[in-house]
């Protein structure tokens, strides 16, 4: 059986900002306040763990807008269970970052 | 202008990007240059203001590019290695080499330690002075005593032509009575005082004891009989002796090996050409002068020698120099048998079959190559040295004798040796030298001719899978190898890639 995975602070910060619905890095960096050196590799890190997911949007969508295309990355199964242990370890993390459904409430 | 200098600042930013892009590897850098440049548009439009030029949004967006170098170095660096346990690292290279490394060191070892190699490696450095000559007489097929002391006698009064040193032994067992007083019986060698001059041989404490008075004859004693009689003592030298009827001043102990000539010897009484016993037969050694050596041009040459009332003698002299090879010469030759007779037993070609048109590049080759020479140079000392501690172990044994187990072990060693060298490095994968594992029976045996069977084997680190016909056929007489391409690597990936790291 593998062990539990043990996030950082700031890796646990990007996973709970995935997981409140900021899906791309540049709304991770805006609402965790870290700089695009420490989100991006962190994302590939939590996406090699498979923490998180990444996928390009439809082309569709992107030329309504008329923008390029974006990669959005959302949080996996194992994410969101590393995620429940990491908020044990770090219980301001929601205080810092509301997930999705405490925000709705 | 506020217009010119965004654009300016754009392409900037785009360069910037452009230039961290060349960090990443090849196989993602598509994709992440589209991922950066969509996220610089957007950062962009969210931070710089249309209608008007910012510094701070500028240098906002500087910095965001800035973070694509930490980006493109985090993609860069290598993938986590599993701790190299000793179970992964059986079948490697490095292990292979550790191994033979190992083998080598003990059979070297092992070289120390025995008594009769070392004395090969002493007989080694001291090899007989060219132009010896063992005499004897031609008559006698079996070597043995063939030369009175008398007709020495003869032969060393007259002036010779070809030979500028002649030295007699006779073998006789003989009652010593060391100076302790406990009597022993050696097979004792009365042999001219010139003998161990001639022969070049080195004689380990001569000198010591030097000042005892006396015209003693001389007494050296084997290396075998200073050992076992006087416990290693060097204090015995000088001490007396009595040897028969005779009494002897211990002069020195010849080393273990420094006596090859005929007839196993306890000790040598050496006394002057006079004072030889006139009765029986023994051994004459001679030494060719420059013009002896030039009628010398094989290893036996016939010497007639003029007795006083016109008769001749028919004799022989035999090279001492080419008696006993050495063991380098001895383990070249069983090399050289090795070598040809390799062909018959296994399959020399190293030629790589691939079920694809993949090709090896060339430092691969070269390394593959390589690791196959350096096995081979590792293999080949192992083989000698084991070959002569074999061979050499014992010191009682006959120099022909030692001669023939040499080559038999050596060409025995180089055979199966080469054999595996061959048969291992075929079975190692040729991207990572690692050897291939699992075999499994792919196919059926009663299916050869409609279908391929036979033994597929698998590189642990995802590269490649050896096929080995089952019976080899005209379409597929020799292995193939089938490279994998990366999408099978995560099937191989070792426990660090796991999850159970801290991250970030």
């Amino acid at each position: 059986m593998a062990k539990e995975t043990k996030l950082s602070h700031t890796a646990a910060m990007i996973l709970q900002a995935v997981e409140a619905g900021f899906v791309y890095g540049f709304s991770i960096m805006e609402m965790t306040g870290l700089p695009s050196g420490t989100v991006y590799p962190a994302m590939r890190r939590l996406e090699g763990d498979d923490l998180i997911r990444s996928q390009w949007e439809r082309q569709s969508i992107a030329d309504a807008e008329q923008r390029p295309l974006r990669k959005y990355y959302k949080i996996t199964a194992a994410g969101r269970t590393t995620l429940e242990a990491s908020r044990k370890r770090y219980p301001l993390l929601e205080r810092l970052i509301p997930s999705a459904e405490a925000s709705r409430i | 202008m506020r217009a010119r200098l965004q654009r300016g600042l754009g392409l900037l930013h785009l360069c910037l990007l452009r230039c961290a892009s060349l960090l990443v590897p090849g196989e993602l850098r598509a994709e992440w240059w589209q991922e950066w440049r969509a996220e610089l548009w957007h950062v962009r439009f969210a931070l710089v203001p249309a209608d008007e030029f910012s510094w701070s949004a500028e240098q906002e967006v500087t910095a965001f590019c800035l973070g694509a170098f930490q980006d493109a170095l985090y993609l860069r660096r290598p993938l986590p290695q599993p701790r190299t346990s000793l179970a992964a690292a059986q079948g490697s290279a490095s292990h292979c080499m550790l191994v033979l490394g190992a083998v080598l060191a003990a059979s070297y070892g092992f070289s120390l330690l025995l008594p009769g190699v070392r004395a090969e490696h002493f007989l080694s450095q001291h090899r007989p002075e060219p132009g010896l000559v063992m005499i004897q007489n031609a008559s006698r097929l079996v070597p043995g005593p063939t030369i009175s002391s008398a007709q020495f006698r003869a032969w060393s009064g007259r002036r010779q032509k070809y030979f500028d040193g002649l030295a007699f032994y006779r073998l006789a067992p003989a009652t010593v009575t060391p100076s302790s007083g406990m009597q022993t019986g050696w097979e004792v060698a009365a042999a001219s005082s010139n003998l161990f001059a001639l022969l070049g041989a080195p004689i380990r404490y001569e000198g010591f004891g030097e000042a005892i008075p006396g015209d003693l004859p001389r007494l050296i004693l084997s290396d075998a009989v200073w050992r076992k009689d006087f416990g290693a003592n060097p204090r015995v030298i000088g001490s007396i002796v009595t040897v028969g009827a005779r009494k002897a001043r211990v002069a020195g102990v010849a080393p273990l090996g420094a006596w090859r000539l005929p007839g196993r010897v306890d000790a040598w009484l050496l006394e002057s050409d006079s004072e030889l016993a006139s009765e029986g037969m023994g051994y004459v050694v001679a030494h060719l002068t420059a013009l002896g050596q030039a009628e010398m041009w094989t290893t036996r040459v016939p010497i007639t020698a003029y007795k006083g009332n016109d008769t001749e003698d028919d004799l022989l002299g035999v090279a001492l120099d080419q008696q006993a090879p050495l063991p380098s010469t001895v383990f070249l030759f069983a090399l050289l048998l090795a070598l040809l007779a390799l062909p018959a037993i296994t399959s020399v070609t190293l030629d790589e079959t691939s079920v694809s048109s993949h090709r090896t590049s060339w430092p691969r080759r070269v390394y593959r190559w390589g690791f196959l020479s350096a096995k081979i140079a590792l293999l080949l000392p192992i083989v000698y040295l084991s070959s002569i501690d074999i061979a050499y172990w014992n010191p009682g044994l006959a120099p022909s004798t030692m001669v023939c187990i040499q080559v038999a072990a050596g060409f025995a060693g180089c055979l199966f040796g080469l054999r595996w060298a061959l048969k291992d490095q075929q079975q190692r994968c040729p991207v990572c030298l690692r050897k291939v594992e699992h075999p499994a029976q792919v196919g059926q045996a009663s299916r050869t001719f409609l279908d391929w069977n036979g033994t597929e084997l698998m590189c642990m680190d995802g590269h490649t899978l050896l096929h080995v016909p089952g019976l080899p056929t005209s379409w597929f007489g020799a292995q193939r190898w089938l490279y994998l391409d990366t999408s099978w690597r995560f099937l191989f990936a070792g426990p660090a890639a796991g999850i159970n790291n801290e991250i970030v």
